[in-house]
């Protein structure tokens, strides 16, 4: 009863998640938008993946599992300061996002897009997306996970993951050609 | 269902390769005869193609100074208090559990008695007692006063003023956090002897002055222009550190 339960070696846990700390402060730092606060996201979810290491099962992906404490982390921040609440409610942002989602009838071509985007344009586009799209194309897109592992992470279902996947890269496209035309009509001035 | 709404539904499997081949033919199908679903595919895949072509350097944002350093402290406090004999190593747990409960619940408490010294103080104490814990370790940097008060400043736009280390007082960090009234500063010192003292700058509160003993700690409270200070410590202090506390209190309402 009062025996020693079972546990990973400590150093091996310990370092892969130390490992993961460059792609954690970079995944919070788009969730936040600010350095304070994805510094002290970082620091709470490695306090939690250790405190809860019995709970992580041998043999799963750690990486999603240290993502999704860093996710539940920021809800339950975001739950207690009581800021951006619009922000878990998803029903109005799927309902924002189709209005602003009208017919684009003038096109860049993609291959012009990619080439000439910079990474600060686009951390910039990024982080004018609504909150929950920004999420989800992170996770998609950058971290390239599944979406059943993206539904669990942010708590919704794999439906309305696939959703935000979609209205967010959309939007982070149009983001992007807007700035350009606009860039050019600057210049052409 | 119309073609084009099943097209929505469908897209961003779609366009990350992932229907099955007859859904795709029938999609593939309808995109041939309808300009409005090409667009946006075309629109989709030109923001997925963009983030992946970005994805490395994306996730390659360099690390805050002390932030890894900070992280291997917890580390390897976690893997020295898991060393402990296992009464030991329940209790370390339980007691931080403990901390935080009573955290929890005077915060909700105080929502009901906003004036109570000893609820501030419980707050205050708990939060000083788990900042300590889980964000200093043993070993802390010492930081600069000035150089805490532009952090604060560009930070969270708190403008206070941060009492430098001295002789016997080390300023080992600051952090934002949370009582039941609001965000904080909190400034963080390590005395010679080991001890810990925090000072909490409550903007635009006004307290009666008080010295209180909550949780094996002594919280002195006092205001100054509608400015409420509390300066948590041990409440054994030793000689060393009623000086350390005198320059706290000299100091902090600069």
């Amino acid at each position: 009863m009062f025996g020693r339960r079972q546990r990973a070696a400590p150093d091996t846990f310990s370092n892969e998640v130390l490992g993961y700390l460059e792609p954690l402060y970079a995944t919070a730092m788009r969730l936040t938008r600010n350095r304070a606060d994805a510094e002290d996201l970082v620091q709470d979810t490695m306090v939690r993946a250790l405190r809860f290491r019995d709970r992580f099962e041998p043999g799963t992906n750690l990486r999603a599992w240290l993502y999704t404490i860093l996710h539940n982390t920021w809800r339950n921040r975001i739950r207690d300061t009581a800021r951006e609440a619009t922000d878990v409610d998803s029903e109005r942002i799927e309902e924002l996002a189709s209005t602003a989602d009208g017919p684009a009838e003038v096109e860049t071509p993609e291959q012009v897009l990619i080439r000439s985007t910079m990474d600060a344009d686009l951390k910039e586009a990024l982080d004018g997306l609504p909150d929950a799209f920004r999420q989800a194309v992170w996770l998609r897109d950058v971290e390239e996970f599944s979406y059943a592992e993206i539904a669990k992470m942010l708590d919704v279902p794999i439906g309305t993951v696939m959703s935000r996947i979609s209205r967010g890269r959309r939007q982070l496209y149009e983001k992007l050609t807007q700035a350009k035309t606009d860039a050019q009509i600057h210049v052409s001035r | 269902m119309s073609d084009c709404r099943l097209v929505t539904e469908q897209l961003t499997s779609y366009v990350d390769e992932q229907l099955d081949a007859t859904p795709r033919d029938a999609l593939e199908q309808h995109l041939d005869g309808c300009v409005s679903c090409r667009r946006a595919v075309a629109r989709e895949r030109g923001g997925q193609t963009v983030l992946r072509q970005h994805a490395q350097h994306l996730r390659e944002e360099p690390l805050p100074p002390g932030l890894k350093s900070r992280c291997e402290s917890l580390v390897h406090e976690h893997a020295r208090a898991a060393s402990l004999p296992g009464w030991r190593r329940t209790l370390v747990p339980t007691v931080l559990s403990v901390i935080l409960l009573v955290f929890t619940a005077s915060a909700i408490f105080s929502l009901a008695t906003r004036q109570s010294d000893a609820v501030l103080a419980a707050q205050l104490t708990a939060d000083h007692s788990k900042c300590f814990k889980l964000f200093v370790g043993g070993n802390p940097p010492v930081m600069d006063a000035h150089e805490v008060e532009e952090m604060l400043t560009r930070e969270y736009g708190w403008k206070i003023h941060v009492p430098p280390s001295v002789d016997g007082l080390q300023l080992v960090g600051a952090r934002r956090c949370l009582y039941a009234d609001g965000l904080v500063p909190h400034v963080m010192y390590r005395a010679a002897n080991g001890q810990d003292l925090s000072l909490y700058v409550l903007n635009g509160v006004t307290r009666t002055p008080s010295d209180l003993v909550t949780f094996g700690h002594r919280s002195q409270i006092w205001t100054k222009n509608n400015t409420t200070f509390v300066l948590v410590g041990p409440a054994d202090e030793s000689g060393r550190l009623v000086d350390a506390t005198r320059y706290m209190m000299k100091e902090a309402d600069r």
